[in-house]
């Protein structure tokens, strides 16, 4: 059975809704992104596979917001906060997600994820996957679009850096992944307990392109779980700001494979579910009395 | 102003730098804020049966106006001056103020009462919540006042038309019905963040009933007397009277948002 989770935070507070041990084993996990594909996506998956709510995670690093259940298929007035725990199980596996619905506090982003690795390994998770977006703005260097969109990945699987079950599914590698380069040495620095090389913190005024990559909060989750001893999967996609319920489907089909978490198990008969909280995504609609 | 056709769109709820883990290195911590207690002081915890919180300014406002009510304490952000802020408390004062409803000395006042008049930066949300919610003061229920914020909002706000909207705690959800407020609840897709939001957080993960009540406008005549009348609901022998004597010259001293629209870019 896989052994996925997603990870954080000081306190777990399984006791507000059931007292039950949360034995899943399999994570998956969202950082902030571009286009919020990756909550996007997570948000598709509970509410297709109908995952219960088993818990809040409390971290006081994460900034506050509230607001009503997001999955539906009524407004039923559950609570919804910044970083909540679901959990999936059927004969085969169980999974939990973990939504992240606001940014950490700017000065305290790695002592966030130093929590979060923390509770992912004393949990006994074994693998979390992590659902993000990259910018398609930025500088692509191995980017072919003539197969059309492409989810990538990095993973720590094989001392190789590659990931055969990744590559059978068709998931691309982030080439512009170098465990050498320096900023991503440095994150590996910021969260290896036994690091003996002083690295130096670069200031946002040094960072050049090829530094993009190590500067998103996906890597530093990596290099977080890396630290602890975690198989880790970064699932990602490139996307721009705008309409991104397609990016979001693409990366929860992805997530989907690679878990096994097949459609035709989800409890709506095989279809995915909108949340009922994408109806509002884009405001209100115009007033037409003004015509 | 910027061209609206050409500009890349705003984020989704979070700055360019929130993606940046090499954004600029944290700066020293800050002293933690902490709630300072009038003489003599109150054996600690407080344990309320109600504490209500108002943010928004109509509450801010009927708070004000309430006539028996005794200042227990104000809670300090050590990072936000205090100069400018009057000897008796006033409406304009940059301060969070603690009131106890009862004037007898019990420790363990019946309603505590917290006007929160000065702007607490998110990322202090959580420790100011902390205090009032579990730490020195650890209510049986909560109840907190503020506006809807625009910004998050996804629905339609006209300037014409009052609303209003709650979030409830779980434990709240369990409670008779006939003690819980009878709103609808906060549209599902829109978020309330800032101190009001790590507030009902605080008061769900410590199994505490807890309703957060948003109202829009933001400074309107008829919101005050929704939520004056929202609060004798609650506490039956809240004195509220005082608080229509001085609404026609609440507008007046909200006069910096009836005036927002001098303010627009249009203009400059």
């Amino acid at each position: 059975m896989l052994n996925i989770f997603i990870l954080q935070c000081i306190n777990i507070y399984y006791n507000i809704y059931r007292k039950k041990r949360v034995r899943a084993y399999c994570n998956i996990e969202v950082k902030l992104s571009i286009g919020n594909v990756g909550q996007l996506a997570v948000d598709l998956l509970v509410s297709s596979t109908g995952a219960d709510r088993v818990g809040y995670l409390d971290d006081p690093n994460l900034l506050p917001c509230v607001g009503n259940d997001a999955y539906g298929p009524l407004p039923c007035g559950e609570i919804a906060l910044p970083l909540e725990r679901v959990l999936y199980e059927s004969s085969s596996t169980a999974t939990t997600l973990a939504q992240q619905r606001s940014p950490v506090a700017k000065v305290l982003h790695f002592f966030y994820l130093y929590n979060i690795a923390d509770l992912a390994a004393s949990s006994g998770k074994k693998h979390v996957i992590v659902l993000s977006s990259l910018d398609f703005q930025r500088p692509q260097h191995n980017l072919n679009m003539s197969r059309g969109p492409q989810v990538y990945y990095l993973s720590n699987a094989e001392a190789s850096e590659r990931d055969d079950h990744c590559e059978r599914l068709g998931f691309g590698r982030l080439d512009e992944y170098d465990s050498e380069e320096r900023c991503w040495k440095y994150l590996s620095s910021v969260f290896e307990e036994n690091c003996k090389e002083e690295l130096t913190f670069h200031s946002e005024d040094e960072l050049e392109d090829i530094d993009y990559y190590p500067s998103l909060p996906f890597a530093a989750l990596f290099s977080a779980f890396k630290a602890r001893g975690l198989k880790v999967t970064c699932l990602l996609c490139y996307c721009s700001e705008g309409d991104n319920i397609p990016d979001a489907f693409f990366l929860a089909e992805a997530a989907s494979k690679l878990t096994s978490l097949s459609p035709d198990k989800f409890h709506g008969g095989g279809k995915w579910q909108i949340p009922y909280s994408w109806k509002s995504m884009y405001g209100a609609s115009p007033d037409m009395s003004m015509f | 102003m910027e061209d609206v056709l050409t500009e890349n769109p705003p984020p989704s709820r979070f700055f360019q730098e929130d993606l940046n883990n090499f954004a600029s290195p944290p700066p020293e911590p800050l002293p933690s804020p902490f709630i300072v207690f009038s003489n003599p002081k109150p054996e600690l915890p407080l344990k309320p049966s109600l504490l209500i919180i108002a943010l928004s300014s109509p509450s801010l406002y009927i708070f004000h106006t309430l006539p028996s009510k005794t200042l227990i304490g104000t809670l300090i952000i050590p990072e936000l001056p205090f100069s400018g802020n009057t000897v008796e408390p006033s409406l304009q004062d940059k301060s969070c103020n603690i009131y106890s409803l009862s004037d007898n000395n019990n420790n363990n006042n019946s309603v505590l009462l917290v006007s929160v008049q000065l702007p607490v930066p998110p990322e202090r949300s959580n420790l100011v919540s902390r205090l009032l919610v579990g730490q020195d003061i650890v209510p049986a229920r909560v109840i907190i006042l503020d506006s809807i914020q625009s910004r998050n909002f996804r629905g339609r706000l006209s300037p014409d038309e009052a609303l209003a909207a709650k979030l409830e705690t779980s434990s709240e959800k369990k409670a008779a019905a006939t003690s819980r407020l009878s709103l609808d609840y906060f549209p599902s897709g829109s978020v309330i963040d800032g101190l009001s939001a790590s507030l009902l957080s605080r008061c769900q993960l410590k199994n505490i009933r807890g309703t957060l009540v948003v109202s829009w406008p933001e400074f309107d005549p008829s919101v005050v007397r929704f939520v004056g009348a929202l609060l004798k609901s609650i506490v039956p022998s809240l004195d509220i009277k005082s608080v229509d004597k001085d609404l026609e010259k609440y507008s007046s001293r909200t006069g910096l948002k009836r005036d927002a629209w001098l303010d627009s870019d249009l203009y400059t």
